[in-house]
């Protein structure tokens, strides 16, 4: 099990779009993905749960990934974070 | 090119046009290739510019009276420099009837002459709806056609991912079936009409049972002519990599003879009751079409939350107490 804790940087936080896409790169991998922001705990893997964690700029995420991709899946989802989602 | 034989065209409408055919039945042999109508009124008067004869020529009450007034030479000369055109056929309106002379050189050159009892106007737009019926552009899909709430939903799918199958289901549910199999589309006033390719009736194949008849089974409310489509569902067997529509915001479409309908791909796998998610399909576009968007509604919902965390958040660290 991998755990890694990493910071919302695009300004308009992690609204439909970025969730989309987390959900889509996680959905690709074996293992379990959740997603922890203060004491809420959802599956990577849904939709309406990442949506409804609704993390804004600047708030505090925990990703752990469990299962035998589990270095892939958090790799390319810390990316995509890092990246802003291809927005500003 | 389409083109409609004038003597199935006369056998097809003799009843709804009530039509009777004045000359031989030999001159029915041409062919309509042409939608629209013409009133020869000039060509009668001798101006042949610009003469659209390869329309059908509809003689009201108007071009009757001013043949009648033409003395028998003159007329003569003038329907014969007419017949020369090729003309598919001509319609008299009103139970008019022609001067014995014009019907013997339609005869004689083998141009059909029909009357009907009709008024030019109601014959102009009984016939102007059937021609645009039969040369618009039309194709044969393999697919289901089915009426949910007043949605007309194209199912399409390969063969055996369970078409049938789920329009069974969505009869048995109170929907209403228009063909199964084969969907016959033809482009009406910019909008898709589905009908059965042959009028058999409402047969379809159930695999292991073999062909019912779906108005017999369930009755009369279970089935219908046609149906404008407006969505096409495809089933798809499930695929772990394909790229399934989780929100809802984008806008997938198809285009089906220059027209543009929504489709939405249907990963179909065991469990999963395929009838009502397209029951849902159509009862969110229904509400949709009402201006009400789901998915945009919750989506603004939460950019709003995120704005006003961010600002809040934001708030907290510019203030140095």
């Amino acid at each position: 099990m991998i755990r890694k804790t990493i910071v919302i940087v695009n300004t308009l936080g992690m609204h439909a779009r970025p969730a989309t896409m987390i959900v889509k790169a996680a959905t690709k991998y074996r293992s379990d993905f959740r997603l922890i922001k203060g004491d809420t705990e959802i599956n990577g893997k849904s939709i309406m749960g990442v949506m409804t964690l609704a993390a804004e700029f600047g708030s505090e995420l925990e990703l752990v990934a469990d299962g035998v991709d589990e270095e892939f899946l958090i790799n390319e989802i810390s990316e995509l974070f890092a990246s802003k989602f291809g927005e500003e | 090119m389409k083109a409609l034989n004038v003597k199935d065209f006369f056998q097809d409408k003799k009843k709804d046009l009530l039509l009777t055919l004045v000359t031989n039945p030999e001159t029915l042999k041409n062919n309509i290739i042409n939608p629209f109508l013409n009133r020869p009124g000039l060509a009668l008067s001798g101006y042949y510019e610009r003469f659209t004869y390869d329309r059908i020529q509809v003689l009201g009450e108007t071009e009757v009276n001013y043949l009648q007034t033409l003395k028998d030479d003159k007329l003569y000369d003038r329907m014969k420099e007419i017949f020369s055109y090729q003309i598919p056929c001509f319609i008299v309106t009103k139970g008019l009837s022609l001067p014995a002379q014009v019907i013997y050189l339609a005869n004689e050159l083998e141009i059909a002459i029909l009357v009907s009892r009709l008024s030019t106007n109601k014959l102009y737009y009984e016939l102007g709806k059937y021609l645009d019926d039969f040369f618009a552009p039309s194709k044969t899909v393999h697919g289901t056609l089915v009426d949910i709430f007043g949605v007309g939903i194209l199912v399409t799918g390969k063969s055996g991912i369970g078409k049938s199958e789920c329009a069974l289901d969505l009869i048995d549910r109170g929907q209403r079936l228009v063909t199964d199999d084969a969907v016959k589309i033809i482009v009406r006033d910019d909008v898709l009409m589905g009908s059965s390719t042959n009028d058999y009736g409402h047969f379809m194949e159930v695999r292991g049972v073999g062909l019912i008849d779906v108005e017999k089974l369930f009755g009369i409310h279970a089935v219908r002519v046609q149906k404008r489509i407006d969505i096409q569902v495809e089933l798809m067997p499930w695929k772990d990599n394909m790229d399934y529509e989780r929100i809802g915001l984008g806008d997938n479409s198809v285009e089906i003879l220059g027209i543009k309908i929504p489709i939405i791909y249907l990963p179909v796998s065991p469990g999963k009751n395929v009838s009502v998610v397209i029951e849902v399909i159509a009862m969110n576009h229904i509400l949709k079409t009402y201006g009400y968007d789901a998915a945009k509604v919750f989506t603004q919902k939460l950019q709003q939350d995120l704005q006003e965390k961010a600002k809040i958040r934001n708030n907290l660290i510019k203030d140095k107490e």
